[in-house]
């Protein structure tokens, strides 16, 4: 090999960050191979410690010509990386964010696929990173910027994301060698998806990243497409005069001209999910679809000759059971709840094998108790309860936009079972009661909306409710109003 | 053991010429077969556990040239170990991670250095500060002083490390004194080469035995009166040797520069960084050399007041740069130069942060400081410098478009680990009985600190948990809790735990999370790991079932309320904890939560899957999914798992605006999904799929009879 370089020059600096597991490890140990393998001077070195599980890690490498003189740094300077590959959308952010990819000179190599952080996943709601703006960042802050679905190339091929990172940081032309001496490196093992993965990594790198990411938008869903569908599961969920009650309550609010298509939108979602409310027919009904089969079946990667058990892991309460039993025996069976004692069998675990002949008929079985829905206790619940939020927007969508914009997403916290359920039914009738109310009341609108947006926020902030009970504290002293305590129960 | 090194063990054996290409660990390893050593032993840890597991995998090379190695049980266990030297001409070495191990170590290092050395005695210390650093930031170089053992801090370059490695046994020797080398995490696992020699082998050694032990020796004991003695020993004979060797075999490095009239003294550890930020201010010539002098101390302690007058006298200003706190070696200089009468500006934490890592950037700011106040000619164009207004102007901007933080990413624990059940179990109990006192503990359970659980009031140190308690207990209404893993149980929880708390009759929780190795550090092995027939016997389940040696101790301890509970049985453990919390039995009760770590039982899963799928086995891979259908998008699930592969997703469905949770084909199946849907009564979402490989006639049977009975539904 040739000499190379001055003794002075600057290294080609190269940060690769990952998650613990990813095999950070292995493609800073095969960028050292590549580049010792053509001559160069290499130094690498990581921050594993006990980040390996799942947690974000680092690998630094320096890289210079064989007449180097100077020393390699162990830690990588702002603004003073060449080279940046990240195994993650989200990691490929908090590089930026750091400072440590330049407009200037940094070529970033990231997979635009997403791993979501604890962080974003117990959200109550959608705690998700905006992607669009990390994409942003991305392309404005980098000199070369390649964002590719890197974790996909690799499962299409059968290997793992550190090779087909490796094939398009090698593809870039970001390194000081050509593609061929990276190449080589995987040629030694015995591994031949490796290859594949690094070659169609390189190939859709050197194709543009462009048609990659035009698909990761789908087409939004227009007000008459959201209706139709929710028509079509409200026959489903019960009958054709249900899906019709479902058209006459959205139009007392859909028809006034004045009305945006946002709280259009919202109030058709809401409303059709709130009137499809998960009972225990609703849910036998949804398990035993035959597309929920074909879709399990898809998700295990079942192949030709395998055979799949399904279980369902159920547990109705008293309180469930109740829920799809005329009124008078429910309210038995809740004061017998209320006591402190169940029915039998219940509140147990069950495991049902939703796939065999008979878990699968027990299912429909029970699925086919819809029937009597509408003579159900939680059903006349649900409804009256349906009819006072239409008639509050009612009141209020003339009056004030964004008053009934967050009114209509009130029902968001509706969501769950059992005991998640309650909290958010908790959650909802507090804000109805309080703000709502007084809202209606004193034909405050304006005034309210914040106030309505802002506790919606905080009832999704935190699964005990410390942030709703705060902010209605502060509602109520502002209003100085003197209001049984709801929440407090909760 | 969780990674191999069978290839880099190999490179061991390199000879005389020949290059080593490895990481950092792997060359001191390297540097001690050079050396010599009789014995070798240490505590796992990062930055040091991957030199504890090459040893430990090398035992059987190590052994053809006579060398013992011998994992121990502590720190305090490996500088014990050092005493062999104290009597004979025998060289060993051990290491663990500081500052935690030196503390661990303490009583054994005043007893080590008191008497002094025979034989080169050498601690390679993991200095676990900084970024990626897992414990309290504080500095080594205090034991250093304290105790009188000399520190080295290498340039982060493999000749100099090894070459530091080699010449600490040397010391150790001329000076009758233990040497620490502290490497950082970096340096630890930096990779780069060196030109190998051969191995030695050691003159006494357990292939060369000695007859006789050594006679009786009074002053070789570290008990009085002779530890008077050994006092001004210390500093009256050993330090003026060791100064004089350091001195003599060039130890520390004088760099010129052209701008003579001032200098930096800087640690070799923090030396690159530094050189980078001279770079990046154009004070480096065209030999890659730098334009300012530059006294490079590869030992930091103690320093040659000769080659630090030397140095400075002839200077205006000399900027000392120490990384962490406080300022040992700038105290220990400005003594010199007052003794000496050198009447020069000392500068350095002035200029520089008294905590945190030295990172080029930060050094750059010092440096700039430094010039401006000292070196006009140069410092006034330097100041100039635009470096630090880019970097902010870059960060600025990318908070801009980003518009809001990212979110953390804390390790956590692994897809099937055995201790997130329990802590899901620990969550309910909490719902209905309320907070309780918890005291965490060091080890993979740590992770519960983080969210989702966001458990631990205190975190004491490694074992300490229960101890840590015992004060907590006599105000509290509620027994408090404390939570260890069985790593931290043999560290020193027994002891200082159990027994303390037996001993006083005192009433408490204690939770044992029996996962079979220290799995924090690599899954090293434990006294209670589970043993080769243990594992095969067990199978695909978990090993650690039929092992029973910390119940055995308990036992023997007299602990009389004890419980073992497979941590995947979520109810079950509720309601033990439940009675362990309401129980009228008012002393010390002990739940062992048992469940082996799932890397080591899916590194032995693995290949019995695969060799019975290849011989056409009948192979059941069970996996858990979430109905998108029927999921509300409220995420309870995750607040009571955190596993990486329960995770979010967009709803096709066009109503649902929240994402829905969704379970990854990388689910091990482990039943926590199920469990916990049970006995939190969450949700109906979750399925369980066992998927038959190879199926039996029985198996396809029953699949064709369920899917002729329900019309072709479930196919």
């Amino acid at each position: 090999m040739s000499e190379q370089g001055k003794a002075s020059e600057t290294p080609v600096r190269i940060l690769i960050t990952a998650l613990g597991g990813q095999g950070g490890g292995t493609l800073m140990n095969w960028l050292v191979s590549a580049a010792r393998a053509s001559g160069y001077r290499v130094q690498a070195t990581s921050v594993p410690g006990v980040a390996q599980r799942t947690g974000s890690t680092s690998y630094y490498l320096e890289v210079a010509g064989s007449n180097y003189e100077g020393v390699f740094n162990l830690v990588p300077m702002p603004a003073r990386v060449d080279v940046v590959v990240c195994s993650e959308l989200m990691e490929a952010a908090r590089v930026i964010e750091a400072g440590l990819v330049s407009p200037e000179l940094t070529t970033l190599i990231a997979s635009d696929h997403r791993v979501y952080s604890t962080a974003e996943k117990i959200d109550l709601a959608d705690g998700r990173f905006d992607v669009e703006s990390i994409a942003h960042a991305a392309h404005r802050l980098s000199r070369h910027c390649h964002l590719l679905d890197l974790q996909k190339v690799a499962g299409d091929h059968g290997t793992y994301i550190s090779a087909t990172l490796f094939g398009a940081v090698a593809a870039s032309g970001a390194l000081p060698w050509d593609i061929s001496a990276s190449r080589s490196v995987l040629a030694g093992g015995a591994q031949s998806a490796s290859i594949d993965g690094f070659d169609a990594a390189a190939a859709l790198l050197t194709k543009g990243d462009a048609p990659a990411e035009a698909d990761a938008q789908p087409a939004a869903t227009t007000l008459e497409q959201l209706i139709a569908y929710a028509t079509a599961e409200l026959i489903e969920y019960q009958d054709d005069a249900y899906a019709e009650l479902y058209h006459t309550r959205l139009s007392s609010i859909c028809t006034l001209d004045s009305v945006s298509g946002e709280i259009k939108e919202e109030v058709a979602r809401r409303l059709a999910n709130w009137m499809m409310y998960e009972d225990i027919p609703r849910v036998a009904d949804l398990k035993t679809r035959r597309e929920r089969y074909a879709q399990i079946k898809q998700e295990c990667g079942l192949q030709p000759g395998q055979t799949v058990r399904i279980t369902e892991y159920l547990k109705p309460r008293a309180e469930e059971i109740a829920d799809m039993l005329p009124v008078k025996m429910a309210q038995r069976i809740l004061r017998r709840v209320e006591s402190g004692k169940s029915l039998p069998l219940l509140g147990k675990g069950r495991r049902i094998p939703s796939n065999s002949a008979w878990g699968y008929w027990m299912l429909r079985g029970t699925a086919a108790m819809k029937k009597f829905r509408r003579r159900s206790y939680r059903f006349q619940q649900e409804q009256s309860e349906i009819e006072s939020w239409i008639t509050a927007l009612q009141t209020c969508v003339t009056g004030s936009e964004k008053f009934a914009l967050a009114l209509a997403s009130l029902p968001r916290l509706r969501k769950g079972y059992s005991d998640t359920l309650q909290r958010g039914v908790a959650a909802y009738d507090s804000i109805f009661q309080s703000m709502v109310t007084v809202a209606l009341k004193n034909k405050e609108f304006d005034a309210a909306a914040q106030v309505l947006q802002d506790s919606i926020k905080a009832a999704l902030a935190d699964d005990q409710h410390v942030k709703l009970t705060e902010s209605i504290v502060q509602f109520r002293s502002k209003a100085s109003l003197q209001m049984s305590s709801t929440l407090q129960e909760t | 053991m969780e990674r191999s090194f069978a290839r880099e063990i190999e490179s061991l054996r390199l000879g005389e010429g020949e290059e080593f290409f490895g990481e950092g660990i792997l060359a001191v390893t390297k540097a001690l077969l050079q050396s010599g050593v009789s014995y070798v032993g240490g505590y796992q840890g990062a930055p040091i556990s991957h030199l504890i597991d090459v040893m430990v995998q090398a035992a059987p090379q190590m052994s053809e040239l006579g060398i013992h190695v011998e994992p121990c049980t502590n720190e305090a266990s490996a500088a014990a170990m050092l005493g062999a030297s104290i009597m004979y001409p025998v060289r060993g070495a051990v290491t663990w991670k500081s500052i935690v191990g030196t503390n661990v170590a303490a009583d054994a290092l005043s007893n080590l250095s008191s008497p002094g050395v025979i034989g080169g005695a050498l601690i390679v210390i993991g200095e676990d500060y900084g970024e990626g650093a897992s414990v309290i930031q504080e500095r080594t170089h205090a034991y250093a002083m304290k105790s009188a053992i000399w520190l080295m801090d290498p340039r982060p370059d493999l000749e100099t490390i090894v070459k530091c490695t080699e010449q600490a046994f040397e010391l150790s020797e001329a000076s009758n004194t233990p040497v620490m080398m502290e490497l950082r995490i970096r340096a630890c696992h930096v990779q780069g080469s060196f030109t190998a020699k051969d191995n030695i082998a050691p003159d006494i050694s357990m292939q060369h035995l000695m007859e006789n032990p050594a006679p009786h020796n009074y002053m070789q004991l570290s008990h009085p009166p002779v530890t008077f003695s050994q006092e001004k020993q210390k500093y009256e004979q050993r330090m003026p040797a060791a100064r004089e060797f350091i001195q003599r075999a060039g130890l520390n490095e004088w760099v010129a520069g052209q701008h003579d009239n001032v200098g930096i003294v800087v640690q070799g550890g923090v030396h690159n960084a530094l050189m980078r930020a001279l770079a990046e201010l154009n004070l480096v010539n065209t030999d890659g050399a730098p334009d300012i002098p530059l006294l490079i101390l590869n030992v930091v302690y103690p320093l040659v007041p000769d080659e630090i007058v030397g140095f400075a006298k002839d200077k205006q200003a000399i900027l000392i740069v120490e990384e962490g706190q406080p300022e040992y070696i700038e105290h220990e200089v400005g003594s010199i130069l007052r003794r000496a009468a050198v009447d020069i500006k000392l500068a350095g934490k002035d200029l520089l942060p008294m905590a945190g890592e030295y990172r080029s950037e930060v050094l750059l700011d010092g440096v700039v400081a430094f010039t401006t106040a000292y070196l006009p000619t140069a410092g006034n164009l330097l100041a100039s410098n635009d470096y630090p207004a880019e970097v902010a102007a870059l960060k600025q901007q990318a908070g801009r478009l980003l518009q809001r933080a990212v979110p953390p990413r804390p390790p956590g624990f692994c897809t099937g680990c055995p201790e997130r059940p329990f802590f899901a179990a620990l969550k309910m109990t909490e719902k209905q009985i309320g907070k309780v006192h918890y005291s965490a503990d060091i080890g993979c359970h740590s992770f519960a600190t983080f969210a989702p659980f966001n458990f631990g009031n205190s975190i004491l140190g490694f074992g300490m948990s229960l101890a840590s308690n015992a004060g907590v207990k006599s105000f509290q209404a509620k027994r408090p809790l404390a939570v260890m893993g069985d790593g931290g149980f043999w560290h020193n929880g027994l002891l200082s735990g159990v027994t303390s708390r037996l001993m006083n009759g005192g009433d408490g929780v204690l939770v044992i999370m029996k996962n079979g190795y220290t799995s924090a550090t690599g899954t090293q092995e434990l006294i209670s790991s589970p043993d080769v027939q243990l594992k095969k016997a067990s199978e695909e389940k978990s090993a650690t079932h039929g092992e029973s040696t910390i119940e055995d101790a308990l036992k023997g301890v007299g602990v009389k309320w004890l419980r073992t509970v497979h941590t995947y049985k979520v109810d079950k453990m509720r309601k033990t904890l439940l009675d362990a919390f309401q129980s009228p039995f008012s002393g010390l009760k002990v739940i062992v939560a048992e469940g082996e770590c799932q890397l080591e039982r899916q590194r032995r899963i693995r290949p019995i899957r695969a060799k019975a799928l290849k011989n056409g086995k009948r192979v059941v891979r069970t996996r858990f999914g979430v109905d998108e259908s029927t999921c509300t998008g409220d995420h309870s699930c995750m607040r009571l798992s955190g596993c990486p592969t329960l995770t979010l997703k967009t709803s096709d469905n066009p109503l649902k605006t929240d994402p829905v949770a969704h379970v990854t084909n990388e689910c091990v199946g482990c039943g926590l999904c199920g469990e916990v849907a049970h006995a939190a009564t969450l949700c109906p979402s979750f399925w369980r799929a066992e998927i038959v490989s190879n199926p039996n006639w029985w198996d396809r049977f029953i699949a064709r009879c369920n899917r002729w009975l329900t019309g072709g539904v479930v196919a």
